[in-house]
């Protein structure tokens, strides 16, 4: 008797759980919501619940309704890699994220094996695109992109010798060996090129050596938190020579740690910045997501984050499917000029972004950070 | 030479800060022979308690600014201490007589719950300590200049250290820290009450701990509920590198590491600075086993 009737509750369960899971269409975000990266990963997962709350409210995907399944990647790729593992046994048919390259290079096989789409929307890094995985697609651009900019930025500056600084990360590293393969061929003389240890706080060290090689600009191709802790202690110094950095310094938290004397006159490239964002939707955009979270987004990656959730959902909606041979179809030939948030997308067949996205920012005294024409 | 000596700086103030967070790994090892694992995130706690006291009670307005920073310094190593005194009750002490190993795995336990309660109560973003509380300036020494913190960076860290050892060598309950440490049975039979002996240095290491966490917070600016892992990691090697069980060990260990870092990082390569620092430490332990200070294990077998 027992035995039957736990019997008739496993049915019960199992039946309630495949009608449950039939109502939903489940989209995976994986986001580093601890670890060093952990603010952009709340950005990430703030951001994407608006949309699927406001699509809910708009009735949905097909008649059912969206679930957004968070993992954490810890900003790490071996817990990726488990969490990857995690959100394909959990049922979702794409999964939106993650930010850092080497931790979305973890996932990506792993996702590409169980036939899910990805759309990264912070992994730079040139070669994750070059494999030739089928449904991999990202809404921010390459590191070759801002490796150019990056070293036009430089040349436009007149800097004769050059030091690059990077932290031996897939992305930091990746985008430093672009700047100096561009900048050997040209004319600029690189007199530096080594790494930091992220996560010290003194690198009093690395700005000695720095400075005794006696560059006129800094290139610093590492993230937001080294960077504010270089500015400052450089400022400390009295050194006055100008840092420029790429897209992983886009935080307003530099400015917060650097102390707003030392970040003035500072220099990065990125996506613009949620601020400079113009379109209509846009706008309307940042509206409601100040309305929710009573603060406008802080970082573009969180936004990106978006962007990559509704290219995911349209594909959705246009193919009448959740199949990723329908949805990376779409993706890569039905879907061209998207209105999204950070500018027009269309994707490539290798799944990149189309078109020039990177800026060149200037930290004002204010703190503010300013587009350069 | 102007180049060595601007980086003998740089190290020493690294190491000092190494050193004082050593000692605690290595005043716990001494009388429990358990790692504490959590030691790193006792310094962020410090970290993050200093920070938030110093915004909340308004002590500079308040004291003026030596006093104010002396009475946060107390604050931060009482409520560290303290803090300190509570883990090894709920982690450490129902584990005492189960085999050592299990009292690594809840110290490593004790450290993530830590880490993440942290994250949960401050957010994980990075938060910084107000800028205007310590003079930013440099002092002519030497005929260079030497930014002011780094200076009270190590003083401070040098006058804790001092403090400590005097208290071990010359205080009674410090006689008894010793006495446990060599041999925790033949103590308790001379009426030594080592359970005190534990929780007292519970209070110490934790507090001293704290104590460098508020320094960084200070000096640096940015805190960040990871950071106790890596600092963690060197302290932990600097006692290793002392002799771990040995308190003037740690002391120059830590100074030690913190100077070979920063000559590696200026003469060979700064990515390899940690790989330069670790192959030194193994050097090291190919030749002394037990450390630089630390006493000959193969006599107590």
């Amino acid at each position: 008797m027992k035995r039957a009737s736990s019997l008739a509750l496993a049915v019960v369960i199992l039946v309630s759980g495949t009608a449950f899971a039939a109502e939903t269409i489940k989209i995976g975000l994986m986001a580093p919501m601890t670890g060093s990266w952990a603010s952009e990963g709340q950005e990430m997962r703030k951001n994407v619940e608006l949309l699927a709350e406001e699509q809910n409210a708009k009735g949905g995907l097909l008649g059912k309704k969206i679930e957004v399944v968070l993992e954490d990647d810890g900003g790490d790729p071996r817990t990726a890699s488990l969490a990857a593992q995690r959100l394909i046994t959990k049922g979702v048919v794409a999964v939106i994220g993650t930010y850092g390259s080497a931790v979305t290079e973890a996932s990506q096989t792993i996702f590409d094996e169980a036939g899910i789409v990805q759309v990264a929307n912070g992994s730079t890094a040139v070669r994750l695109t070059e494999k030739g995985i089928k449904n991999f697609f990202r809404t921010c651009p390459r590191d070759d992109e801002q490796g150019r900019v990056g070293a036009a930025a430089i040349e436009k500056m007149s800097a004769k010798k050059v030091a690059i600084l990077h932290d031996s990360s897939a992305y930091s590293k990746g985008l430093a060996d672009e700047i100096r393969a561009l900048l050997k061929v040209r004319r600029p003389n690189v007199v530096f090129f080594d790494a930091l240890t992220p996560k010290e706080q003194d690198y009093s060290a690395i700005l000695t050596k720095l400075r005794a090689a006696a560059p006129d600009v800094v290139f610093f191709t590492g993230y937001y938190p080294e960077a504010g802790l270089l500015l400052k202690q450089k400022n400390q110094m009295g050194w006055k020579v100008p840092f420029i950095g790429g897209d992983a310094i886009n935080n307003p938290d530099l400015v917060k740690i650097a102390g707003k004397d030392a970040a003035e006159g500072f220099m990065f490239l990125s996506p613009p910045v949620p601020k400079d964002l113009d379109t209509a939707e846009a706008r309307a955009y940042l509206a409601s997501y100040r309305k929710k979270y009573g603060e406008a987004p802080g970082s573009i990656y969180g936004v990106l984050a978006g962007d990559g959730f509704r290219v995911v959902m349209k594909a959705i909606e246009a193919t009448k499917s959740t199949a990723a041979y329908m949805l990376s179809g779409h993706l890569k030939t039905g879907l061209k000029d998207f209105p999204g948030f950070t500018g027009r997308i269309s994707f490539n067949t290798k799944g990149d972004r189309v078109g020039e996205l990177y800026r060149v920012y200037r930290v004002e005294k204010s703190g503010d950070f300013l587009m350069q024409k | 030479m102007e180049q060595f000596l601007q980086q003998l700086t740089n190290g020493l103030a690294v190491g000092s800060i190494y050193a004082l967070i050593a000692l605690g790994y290595t005043m716990v090892y001494g009388v429990l022979k358990l790692i504490n694992f959590a030691h790193g995130d006792l310094f962020t706690y410090g970290a993050y308690l200093g920070m938030t006291l110093l915004t909340s009670l308004l002590l500079k307005d308040r004291l003026g600014m030596v006093a104010g920073v002396l009475v946060l310094a107390g604050m931060v190593m009482g409520l560290v201490g303290l803090l300190g005194v509570i883990l090894e009750r709920a982690a450490y002490r129902p584990l005492r007589e189960s085999p050592r190993l299990s009292a690594v795995v809840s110290a490593l336990g004790a450290s993530i719950f830590l880490q993440n309660a942290l994250m949960l109560v401050y957010g994980a973003r990075y938060q910084v300590y107000p800028e205007d509380i310590l003079p930013q300036t440099a002092v002519s020494l030497l005929g260079f200049e030497i930014p002011l913190m780094r200076i009270v960076v190590f003083l401070a860290s040098v006058v804790m250290m001092a403090a400590l050892y005097l208290f071990v060598q010359k205080t009674k309950i410090g006689t008894a820290i010793r006495a446990a440490a060599i041999d925790q049975g033949a103590a308790r039979l001379m009426g030594i009450d080592v359970d005190r002996v534990v929780l007292v240095v519970f209070l110490i290491g934790p507090a001293l701990g704290g104590a460098a966490g508020l320094l960084v917070g200070l000096y640096y600016g940015q805190v960040n509920f990871t950071m106790g892992w890596i600092y963690g990691m060197k302290a932990f090697t600097a006692a290793i590198l002392g002799g771990i069980g040995n308190i003037p060990g740690a002391m120059v260990g830590g100074l030690l590491l913190g100077v070979v870092e920063a000559l590696g990082a200026a003469y060979l390569s700064i990515a390899w600075k940690d790989a330069i620092a670790f192959c030194v430490l193994i050097l090291i332990l190919i030749v002394r086993p037990t450390g630089l200070l630390g006493e000959r294990v193969a006599e107590k077998v």
